[in-house]
């Protein structure tokens, strides 16, 4: 009887102990600081930062990579995004703003005092390191498009330590050279980087083509290397507000404030760490334990899925706050495969799978109604004056019948359920079209980016609407980094046998002016799908020549006719929770820019 | 020359099967109990009907078979094609137990998920059942060095974490079909049945009726096929019952890790990750019904080993 008593007031105090530690944790519900010198941001899944040279290659081009990672130690040239909206921040810049001569075919660019993190000047010459780079290199970089910058920059003249010169080509709207060639310059630490071998001396290789070459292969081979960031001296020199503390290969990234950041905000936090999942409910879970445990996550989000848990999130201690983002969302189809190319390149066929695309089920459904729909090249939101009312305009309605009848009336043999079959090959008006062989079947593969379940819906549903115009769809799914590796286009003398790739939405960042000339002219960097479309290349041209309005609708009335990509509804960035103590993150960037330098805990 | 049976063999057995019904003088047979008469089988049979819980499993699984091979031919959905505008929807009319995220009915889903879970529970039992059993009773019966190399391999891949051989496994037999599944999860499973196999063939292979088919020249084959394994069927209908419920287990935690079959096919175990990622959203038929089929259906056929454990025990049986 005694040791059941004890047992029993034992029992008793723990149940107290235990509703005390409850009722504790249940009250912590204010998103506790507990003198907290650092914060965390969840990355998005599969989507962990993998490469940290700022002259990125398509494979590479991703917002993990640029915005929320390089642009914390590697700050371009010019900053855009200024309190949520789409601009020039002057403040944040490098550079005072750019100077065009008055027939516009020149431009001078004064720099600001900033210093790397070793103590050395930012000067021209760490300007024109990035230019011989990217002139020598123009072909691996994601940012290139033809024609265009570099090509447009003839020749640069140092004027002085601060002062840098670009010879245009011809005369270019200052608006799109500002925000689409010049917001892709980044300032590189010549004074370190300018070597072919990681035991070489530093010299000026990049003076000649061969040089530049030389050292751009030795920096992405070592920028390639993940594992080997934290002690490679190369990328311990940083003119951003943040060095980076640690970075594994998982994505676990800790970065430290740069002591020597010249910019006018300095790190407040002792410490800035991003963390990676491989699924949104894995982020989620983490989030639902609330902000006060010890791995909680103090900036992250909540799966579109689980949108209608927002009150239950905010309840403990997180603000809830959706991130619109300056994107467009949209999955290519590949011209540049040898089987199913010919097919895609039929205009009928595009238009016949974009009218199998039901933006408004994916809307409700599968985002809760957190995404818009997306008809063009141009983001909808913010609103701008950029948006044509063409573009507003639904051109493809989801209508299963008229895909049907599109089809049918280019000589397919339609096949509900089954597969269609080009049954009419040829080139007249009602025949398959160039390249497709009697026989040749409307099958797909399309990979898209996992740990979404949004997205998991979305391919579901759209296979299904495709399949009953008979075009088979065969869904697989990898990490974001994996799809975006593969959405390449085709290279002679290597394997491609992709169909469609999608990975959610590309924000127009570094390409801040949505133009499309890194996305859809003829042979762009960031032309993953191989488009080629000479009035597209035309009208892309027209909105670089001018700061005209009307050039834009023309080249966005036409995108959307002419479907270089299935457009698909476009989502937030993120619905992002964040510890209501947090303080400085409002307003989110819509150019998916993080500006952890700004945030601090409130007591 | 190929050997036959020779009377000699059949008067040495006394293995359970080799045991003829006695028959008994017609004088004597109102004084012998009924169950005296009955063979070995039957005898198993009454054992394994007093086992209430091996019944019940029996009514179980006889229920699942049926609720997922018949039932679409009654309740009919459909589970081709997806409807996002119907996700979600609870438990009603129209919809027993509701819908999906992807708009299927999640009852439906049950019948389709439940036809491949049991399918690749028991092909995959008997494939790794089999294989564990010739692997067992060749190195019991020949022991020495084929023993040794043949079970330390057994020891090797027993070694290996069973869900990281199965990760490998279903990620080297990349796209999952239904036959890949089968072979996947029984190259997991089949150690277990090899070790007990061998085990039992290190005793019986020492039995006489053993030794004289060696003395009379019977092959290796023979003695293994003829000999030991019939005499090991207990210990192999009992395992195998075990094999599937831990297939159909395997299975589930290999749709639950994203591996198995691809949309629009499923499993319960996919049905089950499926539901497990709207946890937090009330959604508790996505979660309630997948999770009680895989527990009752592994319930049912461990209940059902127990009974043929019991039944096939010499020592448990009435005579």
């Amino acid at each position: 009887m005694t040791s059941r008593k004890a047992w029993r007031s034992k029992g008793l105090l723990s149940v107290v102990a235990l509703a005390g530690t409850l009722l504790a944790a249940a009250c912590g519900g204010g998103g506790g600081t507990s003198n907290k010198t650092k914060a965390t941001f969840a990355e998005l899944p599969g989507s962990a930062p993998n490469y940290i040279l700022p002259l990125a290659k398509l494979q590479y081009f991703s917002v993990a990579n640029l915005t929320q990672f390089q642009f914390l130690m590697y700050r371009p040239l010019y900053w855009f995004g200024k309190d949520g909206t789409v601009q020039l921040n002057d403040s944040l810049s490098l550079a005072n703003a750019p100077q065009y001569s008055a027939d516009g075919k020149s431009v001078t660019i004064t720099l600001k005092n900033y210093k790397w993190s070793d103590g050395t000047p930012v000067t021209s010459r760490d300007v024109e390191f990035w230019q011989n780079l990217v002139t020598a290199n123009k072909a691996n970089w994601a940012g290139y498009s033809p024609g265009e910058y570099p090509d447009n920059v003839v020749s640069t003249t140092v004027n002085s330590p601060t002062s840098i010169t670009f010879n245009l080509s011809q005369a270019y709207g200052s608006y799109f050279f500002t925000y689409n060639e010049l917001s892709q310059v980044s300032p590189l630490p010549q004074h370190v980087w300018d070597k072919t071998s990681a035991s070489g001396a530093v010299g000026d290789y990049d003076k000649t083509s061969d040089g530049a070459q030389a050292v751009y292969k030795f920096l992405d081979q070592e920028a390639m290397s993940v594992g080997t960031y934290n002690t490679n001296p190369l990328w311990q020199v940083v003119d951003g507000p943040w060095k980076l503390k640690s970075i594994d290969t998982t994505g676990n990234v800790k970065f430290v404030p740069n002591p020597q950041y010249s910019g006018p905000v300095k790190p407040k936090l002792a410490e800035f760490d991003e963390v990676p999942f491989t699924a949104e409910s894995a982020e989620f879970n983490l989030l639902k334990g609330g902000p006060n445990q010890p791995n909680s996550v103090d900036y992250g989000y909540i799966p579109y899925s689980d949108a209608m848990q927002k009150t239950q999130i905010t309840n403990l201690g997180y603000r809830f706050e959706p991130w619109t983002g300056w994107e467009v969302s949209y999955f290519p189809e590949n011209f540049t495969n040898p089987t199913s190319g010919p097919i895609f390149s039929q205009l009928y066929f595009r238009q016949a799978m974009q009218l199998l695309v039901d933006q408004s089920t994916y809307i409700n459904k599968a985002y809760n109604g957190y995404s818009y729909p997306t008809y063009g090249p141009v983001p909808v939101r913010p609103t701008s004056s950029f948006v044509s009312s063409f573009e507003k305009s639904n051109p493809y309605p989801f209508n299963v019948n008229a895909a049907v009848a599109l089809l049918q009336q280019h000589g397919w043999t339609v096949n509900p359920g089954g597969v269609d079959t080009c049954t009419s090959p040829g080139t007249a008006p009602n025949q398959c079209g160039q390249g497709i062989a009697a026989g040749a079947q409307a099958s797909f593969h399309l990979e898209y980016a996992n740990g979404q379940a949004s997205f998991d819906q979305m391919m579901t549903q759209f296979k299904t609407d495709f399949s009953k115009a008979g075009i088979q769809i065969n869904l697989s799914s990898n990490t974001f980094n994996t799809v975006i590796g593969n959405a390449i286009p085709c290279q002679a003398g290597k394997p491609c046998t992709w169909d469609m790739e999608f990975w959610g939405v590309w924000v127009y960042s570094p390409d801040y002016y949505p133009t499309g000339d890194l996305l859809w002219a003829t042979g762009a960097g960031s032309n993953s799908n191989g488009y080629s479309d000479p009035n597209a290349d035309q009208l892309i041209s027209a909105t670089e020549t001018s700061n005209s309005l009307q050039a834009m609708y023309q080249y966005e009335d036409y995108l959307a006719k002419n479907l270089p990509v299935v457009w698909m509804p476009t989502p937030y960035l993120q619905l992002s929770a964040i510890n209501s103590n947090l303080q400085g993150v409002d307003p989110q960037d819509p150019l998916a820019n993080l500006y952890p330098e700004n945030w601090s805990w409130s007591s | 020359m190929t050997m036959g049976p020779t009377p000699q063999e059949s008067a040495l057995s006394i293995g359970p099967i080799a045991i003829a019904p006695v028959e008994a003088p017609p004088e004597v047979q109102d004084l012998v109990p009924a169950y005296e008469t009955r063979g070995v089988w039957r005898l198993a049979l009454d054992v394994f009907l007093e086992h209430r819980l091996a019944v019940f499993g029996v009514g179980v699984v006889v229920f699942m078979v049926l609720f997922c091979f018949i039932g679409p031919l009654i309740y009919h959905t459909n589970q081709v094609d997806s409807n996002l505008n119907d996700s979600f929807l609870a438990p009603g009319a129209g919809h027993v137990l509701g819908t999906d995220q992807d708009g299927f009915d999640v009852m439906g889903r049950l019948m389709v998920g439940g036809q491949t879970s049991i399918e690749v529970g028991i092909a995959a039992a008997f494939i790794a059942t089999a294989f564990g059993v010739i692997w067992g009773a060749v190195a019991g019966f020949f022991g020495r060095f084929v023993d040794a190399v043949m079970m330390r391999l057994v020891d090797v891949f027993l070694a290996i974490p069973p869900l990281f051989l199965l990760l490998f496994l279903a990620s080297a037999f990349q796209p999952i079909t239904l036959m890949t599944l089968i072979i996947v999860v029984a190259i997991d499973a089949w150690l277990i049945p090899a070790r007990l196999v061998r085990a039992e063939t290190l005793t019986l292979r020492t039995r006489d009726y053993v030794q004289a088919v060696t003395m009379m020249g019977g092959s290796g084959a023979r003695i293994v096929f003829r000999h030991i394994v019939p005499n090991a069927i207990g210990t192999i209908m009992v395992n195998a019952t075990f094999q599937v419920a831990d297939a159909i287990i395997l299975v589930a935690a290999l749709g639950f890790l994203g591996l198995g079959i691809p949309l629009p096919a499923t499993n319960w175990g996919r049905m089950l990750s499926d539901g497990v990622t709207f946890i937090f959203d009330g959604y508790w038929w996505l979660i309630y019904p997948a999770g009680i089929a895989i527990v009752l259906t592994v319930v049912a056929f461990n209940f059902i080993g127990d009974g043929l454990r019991d039944a096939l025990e010499v020592r448990l049986q009435k005579r």
